[in-house]
């Protein structure tokens, strides 16, 4: 416990510590959302930089003030967006229990082999995601086109007659989700459950339980954690996924990502932007919330 | 836990299948002379000579690296200072936002982060003159915006597990602090500094919206030529890149864990 | 067997012209609610090798660490050598402590751990290597100079973290449970070479230990605690013979406690009316008014068996032997009077045990001097 008789030393190292970050933080990261919220209330127009101001002096004394709900409006009234949000948050919400299904047992796989094994076994695991994301997803492109291997490799099993239409399709958002975002959800996972006791499961065979009862009854309830770390360290970033809906999937079904991406670039609409991103927010906000809520539990029951 | 569990085990295998078939399929027609994923024409090295004599794509490598390796440095500073005042500070004031502030940055989309920065810098040029236009420096500042949060997570756990005594240790044998924190602590958290920087650099590296939206004309960064070539479909010099990349990796990792046995 | 503490002829304690050393004055610390060191008020001498005694969460450890300065009182003053130190940061204090866990730093090897505090103090090169290699010789550890900690054995590394916590020439050395991670053998020996250490050195120690053997071996004052607070200072001998409370008398050894009042004041005696029916006087030279609640402490091997076995008479009682437990040099009777309270008594195997003093259902008589136990009022 640090004195509270603060040395000048001390004292210097509090502001370096906390006041460096702190500050590149709230420029850097805060700030811009600020102006996102104020560039949302803007209407668009042909100039630099492409959106009104907010208030302007139009005469001495009289300050007018514009604030343009158009955008919301439009949000909220053209179907769009809405059904592109809610797109977006399935498709979220598939790539996180794809993740979870295939994630959880290769978690599980690694955290109960032996010791010696399981750091080789997990640098596995993160090799893939030291090497450039882009690519990766876009070797799927090769793998899942009417032309490519897959489907060559189901032709020449014979299991099909035609190509399959895979890419351009939301079954390759799914696939391209959950094999960018595995690791994600297994690290976590690995992490909570290596920390569990052993003890425990000995403890509950010995009162009798079959193993797999001993798993949903005890590991599973006590992983609980790590599912939830996990699930948010996909499910939140997926909703405002670009780079896989826009090589994998179908010009038709829309992610709210993508639609940003459009109004910012193609449309040069930035306040339609700006107000996208605000809705994305607010929709991220709760799911945020719960996960920072849990990891305070976590952290303060094992203090 | 002793016995083996065959369906446990077959997930675990499908597992790594499912992860590593997409790379190493690309890794193959790299060496395809074909142009075609399904036609295999023969074994050629032709791709790889096309890739390095791609000018406009050497130009992005070159920038994006350097990007990476200053957005990391700097990263790490930042980040590490963070982890220092969540581990060591207590209970200071402001504490839940930097808690906050460190792990939004995370788990953020990167149209939003992207969007909102660029609209940072267009504000900021209007009041103040700075930044003139956009490029190496737009790009820098916004990856330190996320890369110092991934940095401090991975150097607080190893702080945190850092025996305190050591430093105490210190103190009592006439150590000030600033000796304590230069010549203990940070010796014991080197690994973590290092995989840290080592993160920061890859998330860099790796990427596209973030750096479309905050580019000028002139930066073009490395996933955005990728990204425009990949646009079309398949490109094999893509493939010899990739390639080139998850040996450069592989090697790395390799290189790594033989030093780390050593000790 | 004279044990090493016993050695010494000075007790600077019992001289009112000596100056303390070490003066802890009325010192708290407070962690929240919690009063981890509750108004202490203590005095060490030069010289001393003395211990903080008690259960874990009894505060030694903390009052420890405020002598070291890792924390800061929440009131009160701590003067070492005369000089006010409260406010002091650990590095600035003439004092080293040697760590429970001995903190090696893990990546210098020994030579630079020992190394480590003559280089804050600026310590040129020349002197720094002889005093590195003094200390390497005091402590037998020459050989091991080039490795790491983590090549050590436990008795190596604890021998190291004495080395690099002696190479300053502290006038006060902390240990915190110096001999807390060794085995019991090992344990044995370095018990006699620590304090033989320090009595060449000339070095007050100050250490913390829960093991109350280890103490009363080792110390030439020992201080009780419980809760925060100091239960009884005194020497060994004066803390087993003449416990102050029930506390410490049941903390130390194992103690018979006979609860009672008192009848009648005989010159330098108590009498007293004892629970289990009997009458005892015993020596109390305090001053205590009739009537008042007692209880009266007597170890183990202080009671006798009675050579002459009689209903009437101060100073004994009657029993049934319930539990024998050998322990091949001393045998412990416990013994259920008609009352039914329950009384230890330790007796010496003088004879081997085919022709033991007593059996189990057997009935004695117990007695003991008035000399032999304290006089407690709380």
């Amino acid at each position: 416990m640090k004195p509270r008789h603060a040395s000048d030393e001390h004292r210097l190292s509090r502001l370096v510590n906390i006041g460096l970050p702190y500050l590149w933080l709230g420029l850097f990261f805060l700030l811009p959302f600020v102006i996102v919220l104020r560039i949302s209330l803007a209407e668009p127009q042909l100039a630099q930089p492409p959106y009104t101001a907010l208030w302007e002096w139009v005469e001495q004394g009289i300050l007018q003030i514009r604030l343009n709900l158009g955008n919301f409006q439009l949000i909220r009234e053209d179907d769009i967006y809405l059904a592109a949000l809610l797109n977006s948050l399935w498709v979220a919400l598939m790539g996180t229990l794809g993740c979870l299904l295939l994630g959880y047992p290769m978690a599980y796989a690694i955290a109960t082999a032996p010791e010696r094994r399981r750091i080789p076994l997990l640098m596995l695991i993160i090799l893939p995601f030291w090497t450039s994301f882009l690519i990766r997803v876009y070797a799927w492109i090769g793998l899942l086109n009417a032309n490519g291997l897959l489907n060559n490799f189901l032709l020449w099993l014979g299991v099909i007659d035609t190509p399959l239409k895979i890419l351009h399709t939301q079954t390759a958002v799914y696939i391209g989700v959950i094999y960018s975002y595995l690791p994600f959800m297994i690290l976590p996972l690995y992490a909570n459950l290596t920390r569990l006791d052993p003890t425990l499961l000995e403890a509950a065979a010995d009162l009798g339980c079959r193993p797999f009862r001993a798993f949903t009854r005890v590991t599973l309830p006590l992983s609980m954690p790590g599912i939830v770390a996990g699930s948010m360290l996909v499910f939140i970033p997926v909703v405002g996924e670009f780079v896989i809906p826009d090589l994998l999937g179908s010009p038709g079904s829309l992610m709210i990502g993508k639609l940003m991406w459009t109004e910012f670039f193609a449309n040069k609409d930035w306040p339609l932007a700006s107000a996208l991103a605000i809705v994305l927010l607010a929709v991220l906000v709760v799911p945020f919330v719960l996960m920072q809520r849990l990891q305070q539990d976590d952290e303060g029951g094992r203090t | 836990m002793k016995r083996r569990s065959w369906p446990l085990l077959s997930v675990l295998a499908f597992g790594y299948a499912f992860l590593y078939v997409p790379i190493l399929l690309l890794i193959l027609y790299s060496f395809n002379e074909s142009r075609l994923v399904t036609v295999w024409s023969g074994f050629s090295f032709k791709w790889y000579g096309e890739l390095l004599h791609n000018r406009q794509l050497l130009d992005a490598a070159w920038l994006s690296v350097r990007i990476a390796a200053v957005n990391a440095t700097i990263a790490l500073v930042l980040g590490t200072l963070a982890a220092n005042a969540l581990v060591r500070h207590g209970r200071f004031r402001g504490r839940t936002g930097l808690e906050l502030l460190l792990t939004a940055p995370l788990v953020m989309p990167d149209v939003i982060i992207g969007l909102s920065m660029l609209l940072l810098f267009v504000a900021l040029q209007q009041t103040i003159g700075w930044p003139d236009g956009r490029g190496f420096s737009t790009i820098t500042i916004a990856h330190i915006t996320f890369s110092l949060a991934y940095v401090a997570v991975v150097v607080r756990s190893r702080l945190a597990r850092m025996d305190s005594s050591l430093e105490e240790a210190a103190m009592d044998l006439g150590a000030r602090p600033l000796t304590v924190y230069l010549r203990i602590t940070l010796p014991l958290i080197a690994p973590a500094l290092l995989s840290g920087w080592l993160l920061a650099f890859t998330l860099s590296l790796d990427d596209l919206v973030i750096a479309s939206f905050v580019s000028g004309p002139g930066s073009t960064t490395l996933p955005m030529v990728i990204y425009s070539s990949v646009r079309m479909g398949v490109s094999p010099q893509i493939n010899a890149l990739a390639t080139l990349v998850v040996v450069l990796v592989a090697l790395a990792v390799v290189v790594a864990g033989f030093s780390l046995r050593r000790r | 067997m004279p044990s090493p503490s016993d050695r010494r002829p000075l007790e600077p304690w019992q001289d009112p012209k000596a100056a303390p050393y070490v003066r802890i004055d009325r010192v708290t610390k407070q962690f929240g609610d919690v009063y981890a060191v509750d108004d202490v008020s203590l005095n060490i001498f030069q010289g001393e090798f003395f211990s903080l005694l008690g259960s874990s969460g009894c505060g030694k450890s903390t009052l420890l660490r405020l002598l070291a300065g890792l924390e800061y009182p929440t009131s009160g003053r701590i003067y070492i050598d005369g000089v006010d130190v409260t406010d002091v940061p650990p590095y600035s204090r003439p004092v080293n402590m040697m760590f429970q866990s001995y903190a090696l730093f893990p990546h210098m090897t020994v030579e630079q751990n020992i190394e480590f505090g003559l280089k804050q103090d600026r310590l040129p090169r020349r002197e720094r290597a002889e005093r590195v290699n003094e200390m390497l010789d005091l402590l037998k550890i020459t050989p091991l100079r080039k490795r790491r900690p983590d090549q050590l054995s436990g008795g190596q590394r604890q021998r190291v973290a004495l080395a690099r916590s002696l190479a300053k020439h502290p006038k006060l050395l902390l240990l915190d449970e110096p001999l807390g991670a060794l085995d019991k053998r090992l344990r044995e020996n370095t018990q006699f070479e620590l304090v033989n250490l320090q009595e060449r050195l000339g070095i007050t120690f100050v250490t913390v230990t829960h093991d109350q053997e280890e103490a009363m071996t080792m110390s030439s004052r020992i201080a009780v605690m419980d809760a925060g607070q100091i239960m009884q200072v005194d020497t060994p001998t004066a803390i087993y013979e003449f416990p102050n409370s029930r506390f410490v008398a049941e903390f130390i050894g194992s103690v018979n406690l006979f609860e009672g009042k008192i009848v009648a004041i005989q010159g330098d005696d108590v009498l007293i009316e004892a629970q289990f029916g009997g009458l005892m006087r015993m020596r109390s030279l305090q001053p205590h008014p009739i009537g008042t609640p007692a209880v009266v402490a007597i170890r183990p091997e202080k009671l006798r068996l009675c050579q002459t076995p009689s209903d009437d008479g101060v100073n004994r009682l009657q029993g049934v032997v319930e539990d024998i437990a050998y322990l091949g040099d001393v045998s412990i009777y416990r013994i259920r009077t008609g009352g039914g309270t329950l009384v230890e008594m330790t007796l010496t195997n003088i004879q081997p045990r085919t022709e033991q003093a007593l059996t189990w259902e057997q009935e004695v008589w117990v007695e003991w001097s008035p000399t032999s136990g304290v006089v407690l009022t709380d």
